[in-house]
């Protein structure tokens, strides 16, 4: 019996479709481009090496930093807008029951099974300066409602209130999880002696959902480093580098460019940034939860 | 559990119930608002109000977007990608969690944890070099060129989710089968599969939505028509009815349909499936 636990072929034949295609779609790719990211190839013709140069070029970039800055803004955006919105109305919901619970939590999931290509197109149309929804609304109200939306100055702003839209559901259903899985006799507790909702709120949900949000924020954070699709297909990081991000950048360079190589360059930054986020996010929280254990 | 909002009084929980309406109308609104347009004359578009009234309503809009987006195709494309996505990931998640979890040998945890690493790894990082080797070896314009990369990035979840539930299954049970003779394979297939269905459900609802709606992938390797995916449907639409918005509107909410309605009707298990795997993940 033990033989057929440490039985080489076995083991082999169950690892290696799982490896394999780690290695092949994964492994392989982001080792291929460390090699096209010292290069200067186009896309056709010869790659010639050229050192760093790539790298030196990308720190002095502009492109690159509206980036990282945006991604900033967008985490941001996140954790002070869509989060603490999310959180209450995940409380909110928790109380309710019955038929209207489920309602509001498949109601609010919605913009998440739609998909980001009609996400991006629609919101295109919401923004549109002729027929567009926010400008009708404006009119409505008696305002002039010729804003330009995906101008300069607005455009990060309106791209911010998409995400926030489209993945509120997302969140707002991890956090409900979580608030389900807190113990009720601490609310009877508190019931008893005669806490107010908000008391409970902060002194029983917030505290017991402190791993939940911990998780939840780093996945903004990271979701923040990667957005691409919505950014691509309604401004493609426009107007100049104002709604940039990494993933879109890289995409613009190598393909509209013709710098191949470059934009292979930015993929290994951009592979780095997002390694080194999960594992400092990590580290912080997995100290804290460590201090607070000692204390 | 609800005795305290029984303290917050009537008028508290009226101003609580339509605060969740709001945020359930900000959400929904600029779906009706697509369907509303959607079934418009092109011209109503541009009056005032903020719904339009159709005079007409214009069912015409639906059938060009059905048979100028090619919607049957790429439907039909997006189904069978998927659904092969996730058979795959289902049976290589569980066979290389057998393998790290239970197999011993002495490099289980390394490869777990690179298996694992994948999570990390930003998907439009591959882009460019997966462009470059699908090309080189022929796979670009097949099947294969969306399969690959849709199985692998969502393989580390599949690994993570299966192998958290797998270690929870108690040994002694495999252990009784293989005294009655029975292989590694047979148990991994019929006895530990079957024990895991639920975790099972969470990892294909999680493939199925993360591949569902992929396009970047799709738009760099694809081409021709072929194995073009629903979102293709709308990608390729804007340009040839640049002009005529409520048709775009109307293919807007065609390829919306599908996944809609799969989620309603499955909405239990969609909900409890994100929740497992985001919880776990």
């Amino acid at each position: 019996m033990k033989k057929l636990y440490s039985n080489k072929y076995i083991i082999l034949s169950l690892i290696a479709p799982g490896l394999l295609t780690f290695v092949f779609a994964i492994l392989v790719p982001i080792c291929l481009s460390v090699y096209y990211g010292f290069t200067d190839f186009s896309g056709i013709g010869a790659a010639n090496f050229i050192g760093l140069e790539n790298y030196t070029t990308l720190f002095k970039d502009s492109g690159f930093w509206m980036s990282l800055r945006n991604s900033l803004f967008l985490a941001v955006g996140f954790i002070l807008i869509q989060h603490p919105i999310a959180i209450v109305v995940a409380a909110i919901l928790d109380k309710l029951q019955g038929k209207a619970e489920g309602f509001f939590r498949c109601v609010y999931f919605i913009p998440n099974v739609i998909s980001v290509a009609i996400i991006a197109y629609l919101w295109k149309f919401i923004y549109n300066p002729n027929f567009g929804l926010f400008n009708k609304i404006l009119q409505s109200l008696g305002f002039k409602g010729d804003v330009n939306w995906l101008g300069s100055g607005n455009a990060i702003w309106s791209v911010l209130l998409v995400l926030i839209w489209h993945g509120f559901g997302w969140g707002m259903l991890i956090y409900y999880t979580g608030i389900k899985n807190i113990d009720p006799v601490l609310y009877e507790a508190a019931a008893i002696d005669g806490a107010t909702s908000a008391q409970t709120f902060m002194k029983i949900t917030l505290p017991l959902m402190k791993t939940v949000i911990q998780m939840n924020v780093t996945m903004a954070i990271i979701a923040a480093l990667k957005q691409m699709e919505t950014v691509y297909l309604l401004t493609n990081g426009g107007p100049g580098n104002e709604t940039q991000f990494l993933a879109n950048f890289l995409y613009k360079e190598a393909f509209k460019s013709y710098k191949y190589g470059y934009g292979n360059s930015i993929s290994v930054i951009f592979v780095i940034i997002c390694l080194a986020a999960t594992v400092i996010l990590n580290k912080i929280f997995a100290e804290k939860d460590e201090r607070r254990k000692r204390a | 559990m609800n005795s305290d909002i029984r303290k917050t009084g009537k008028s508290g929980k009226i101003v609580l119930f339509i605060c969740l309406l709001v945020i359930a109308g900000i959400q929904l609104f600029p779906l009706i608002w697509l369907v509303d347009f959607s079934l418009a004359n092109p011209n109503e578009l541009f009056t005032s109000g903020i719904l339009v009234w159709p005079e007409k309503i214009q069912w015409g809009n639906y059938v060009k977007a059905f048979v100028d987006g090619n919607f049957l195709l790429y439907f039909k494309n997006s189904i069978l990608i998927n659904t092969l996505a996730v058979v795959f990931v289902l049976l290589i998640s569980v066979m290389a969690s057998f393998a790290c979890i239970r197999m011993e040998w002495k490099l289980s945890g390394v490869v777990k944890t690179l298996l694992l690493m994948g999570m990390m790894i930003p998907i439009h990082a591959t882009l460019l070099p997966n462009f470059v080797i699908y090309d080189k070896l022929g796979l670009t314009d097949t099947i294969w060129a969306l399969l690959i990369p849709y199985i692998a990035f969502s393989l580390p979840q599949g690994v993570f989710l299966t192998s958290s539930f797998m270690s929870a299954i108690p040994k002694e049970l495999e252990e009784a089968a293989l005294l009655d003779g029975c292989g590694i394979y047979r148990i991994v297939f019929t006895m530990i599969m079957p024990l895991m269905k639920a975790s099972l459900v969470t990892v294909a609802i999680m493939t199925y939505l993360n591949n569902w709606n992929e396009f970047m992938m799709a738009s760099t390797y694809l081409s021709t028509k072929t194995w073009k995916t629903l979102p293709f449907a709308i990608l390729e639409f804007t340009g040839q009815y640049s002009s005529n918005y409520a048709v775009q509107f109307a293919v807007m909410a065609l390829t919306a349909a599908p996944a809609l309605l799969i989620y309603i009707i499955l909405n239990k298990y969609i909900t409890k499936g994100v929740a497992a795997g985001a919880v776990k993940g």
